[in-house]
């Protein structure tokens, strides 16, 4: 008997030892190498590179609020503790300037770092996986001879010793993603272009796509599934379904998704929170065509499984009954001392100021985190050049949690919106979220100085 | 294979015999850093000090900002909320009276509870006052009325209407039962430098940059889908008299200092203001005060004895 704890002892030893191993071996089973010969000083490469680096956003992670472009640094709060985005500036001893063209292309799609470690999934490879080595190739000359190098160390990351091991990330690669190469859906060449911009640089479903146990997307293509894009909750923010039913985006035309990707907002909605970061940083510097073929492929998903297209009508009496000044619970007390100023009424806001909480699908979501999260904290649209300003939305952080509840489940359930409802306890802790959250470039409020502007203006 | 395994724990710190406890540790820090449950906060009210009209350094209590549910613990209730509604959409529900596209509340920020933001929070204590402009005595209601002439280029409302009432109940109710030799010790408007000289022409440039969005291209102002104003206008025939405190330079200036834009910040009720210099304010407001904009025929009566401020328009 006594010598069973040592028996297991050496089993498990000699097991990790094996796994450990495996692990090593696992990134170079991933690695490519490419035949092309990329000339980083070719201005048009270059330029094409910004283009492509544009339509993967890799300045909105790699960044920090106030920090040089690209130089990393940014947390991401996992569970488990920070991890930090890294300097991609072609900073030679602390960037990435030290990477060949296959480095580069080799921890950009197969999440394979230069030392042959596995990258976090933080980092959305299994997306960038399917982007063309041409596309690649722009994107390293554009990285080493388009980006200014900055000096700037990484941050570790903070998970606690054994889970900050990270040879079993090897393992999560194998199995959550494995190689793959883009499939149309179609042959049409709109929606095909389009959905590779969705499916791969755009990578929507980072933050879009429900996570499984592993914390991988369940699906990264519609092809795998239909819970593909269909909604998720990321840094206190619901990610709304993209799909097709009324909590995705049926009451979506094509043109409204087109203007909102270009201005940030369109008649009726703003972006807000991490979505506003990737209008401000991607879409806004997209070509019509490629908005155009990212919309309507988005268009043609279907609905997600079991949520309806449509809604049984509901008749609006909320609107009759604030202008009469009948108030008929605590939340339209509130909605008119705090919101109605600017929402009105109506609910409908004022077309491209003030984004209406009537009918908007981001209000009326399925969960109810993103409204909680923008009561609570506030922020702002993004910063464009087809606006003369961005607005925004300031914290009622000062309310009590009860009227935070109140105000919410009042604003999801009136007028013609249905929702579910919140209850103290959601609000609780969304405070509690928010306390620790970092704050981004859209928490902040914009600058309207005359300069500011007419820089806008030249973007 | 053992080796590097030993090499990788020793540098961790961790014996590998005891790696289960290790993780049993990080695990448990998890779960208790997880579980500490907060409670629910009540409202983080905003406080002023009170002070004596007579001796402001005198520390005598605490004004606490009222929240409009409270309203519903006064046996006039109904009346005060219809005095907050008249106050908010005055133009709507009081056409005869307001000749502009404005409201009582396009002016008092919030529902006048914001200092700087033209608030009420005094006004119940302060009137009746001799006024510099009239040099004569004036109560709240006909204080209350100098807007409706002026700032809304309207009629009088009858003192003794309902609707005049139920606007006083709402500043007394505001005012908290602060004692009549108290008051709230805040600044109903900001200050700018009254030295500053006015550029119209910088200040149009700063009108479309910050302004133009919500007031128009040619100061029209913006209406919901009803007719009722959103934001109102700045000038023509809609907007402000001459006669209003609002066709100043200064005047103005103070108030678009401290309160304009509206929805651009992430802090205050409204998100609104601190992005001006005082040159900018002043210069801004130049220009749209100067704008084409009714005439006041009560303006004969106006500083009778000639002591006019500077930027009096008439």
């Amino acid at each position: 008997m006594r010598k069973w704890p040592l028996t297991i002892g050496i089993l498990g030893v000699g097991g990790l030892a094996l796994a450990f191993t495996l692990g090593q071996v696992l990134p170079h089973l991933r690695t490519t190498t490419s035949a092309i010969e990329v000339n980083i000083n070719d201005p048009e490469l270059i330029k094409k590179g910004e283009y492509v680096a544009r339509t993967a956003d890799c300045v909105a992670c790699h960044t920090t609020l106030g920090g040089a472009d690209f130089a990393g640094g940014l947390p991401m709060l996992t569970p488990l503790g920070a991890i930090y985005s890294t300097n991609i500036t072609p900073d030679k001893e602390t960037g990435i300037g030290s990477y060949t063209f296959d480095d580069f292309n080799n921890a950009t799609k197969h999440g394979v770092r230069q030392d042959n470690s596995a990258l976090y999934p933080a980092m959305p490879y299994p997306s960038y996986q399917i982007m063309p080595d041409e596309d690649m190739a722009a994107m390293y000359a554009y990285f080493m001879s388009g980006v200014k190098a900055v000096k700037q160390e990484n941050k570790p990351s903070e998970m606690p010793p054994i889970l900050n091991w990270r040879w079993p990330l090897a393992y999560w690669q194998a199995i959550f993603a494995p190689e793959r190469e883009f499939v149309a859906e179609t042959d049409d060449a709109v929606l095909a272009r389009g959905q590779y911009l969705i499916e791969g640089p755009g990578h929507c479903g980072s933050c879009h796509t429900e996570r499984g146990i592993g914390f991988q997307e369940i699906a990264l293509s519609n092809a795998d599934s239909e819970e593909f894009l269909s909604g998720a909750v990321i840094d206190g923010w619901r990610a709304k379904s993209l799909r097709g039913e009324h909590d995705g985006l049926a009451i979506w035309s094509t043109a409204e998704l087109v203007d909102f990707f270009k201005t940030g907002r369109t008649d009726i909605t703003a972006a807000f929170g991490a979505m506003a970061e990737v209008v401000e940083h991607s879409t806004q510097y997209m070509t019509e065509d490629d908005l155009y073929a990212m919309s309507a492929y988005l268009k043609t998903l279907s609905p997600k499984p079991g949520e309806p297209v449509t809604v049984p009508a509901k008749v609006d009496v909320t609107t009759q009954k604030l202008m009469d000044g009948d108030y008929d619970s605590r939340g339209a007390i509130l909605y008119a001392e705090y919101c109605q100023v600017c929402h009105r009424a109506d609910g409908k806001g004022v077309p491209r100021i003030f984004p209406a909480l009537e009918g908007n699908s981001a209000v009326y979501s399925r969960d109810a985190d993103s409204v909680l999260q923008i009561t609570l904290s506030g922020g702002r649209m993004p910063n464009t050049k087809h606006d003369r300003m961005a607005f925004t939305m300031p914290e009622f952080i000062n309310l009590s949690d009860a009227d935070v509840a109140e105000v919410v489940n009042y604003i999801r359930n009136s007028w013609t919106n249905q929702g579910s409802t919140v209850d103290v306890d959601d609000v609780v802790q969304m405070r509690h979220f928010l306390s620790k959250k970092p704050k981004t470039g859209t928490d902040v409020a914009p600058d309207l100085s005359v300069p500011a502007a007419e820089k806008r203006s030249q973007m | 294979m053992n080796k590097s395994l030993l090499n990788l724990t020793d540098a961790l710190g961790i014996n590998a015999r005891r790696l289960p406890v290790a993780v049993l540790a990080a695990v448990c820090a998890f779960v208790i850093s997880g579980c500490d449950s907060p409670k629910p906060i009540e409202r983080n009210a905003t406080e002023f000090d009170l002070v004596k009209t007579d001796d402001a350094n005198e520390d005598i209590g605490t004004y606490i900002l009222p929240q409009d549910t409270s309203i519903l613990l006064e046996p006039n209730a109904d009346q005060i909320f219809y005095g907050k509604r008249l106050l908010n959409e005055t133009k709507r529900l009081l056409p005869e009276y307001v000749g502009a596209q404005m409201n009582c509340n396009s002016c008092h920020i919030s529902q006048g509870k914001i200092p700087l933001g033209d608030p009420y929070i005094n006004s119940f204590n302060t009137y009746p006052r001799v006024m510099p402009r009239a040099e004569k005595m004036v109560d709240l209601a006909g204080r209350i009325n100098g807007c409706f002439q002026r700032s809304m280029n309207g009629k009088p409302l009858p003192k003794e209407s309902d609707e005049m009432k139920a606007i006083l109940a709402y500043m007394e109710w505001l005012a908290q039962k602060t004692s009549k030799n108290n008051m709230v010790d805040i600044s109903n408007a900001g200050k700018v430098d009254e030295s500053l000289v006015g550029d119209p022409v910088r200040g149009e440039v700063i009108y479309h940059v910050q302004c133009a969005t919500c007031h128009g291209n040619n100061g029209e102002g913006i209406k919901d889908s009803r007719g009722d104003i959103v934001f109102p206008p700045l000038w023509g025939d809609e907007s402000f008299n001459i006669g209003a405190g609002m066709a100043r330079t200064y005047k103005a200036a103070a108030f678009v200092k401290y309160n304009m834009p509206m929805g651009i910040q992430t802090k205050g009720l409204w998100g609104h203001g601190n992005v001006l210099s005082d040159q900018d304010a002043v210069d801004v407001s130049e220009f749209f005060t100067h704008q084409p904009r009714p005439d006041f025929p009560g303006k004969v009566n106006d500083w009778p004895t000639g002591k006019k401020p500077k930027d009096a328009r008439y």
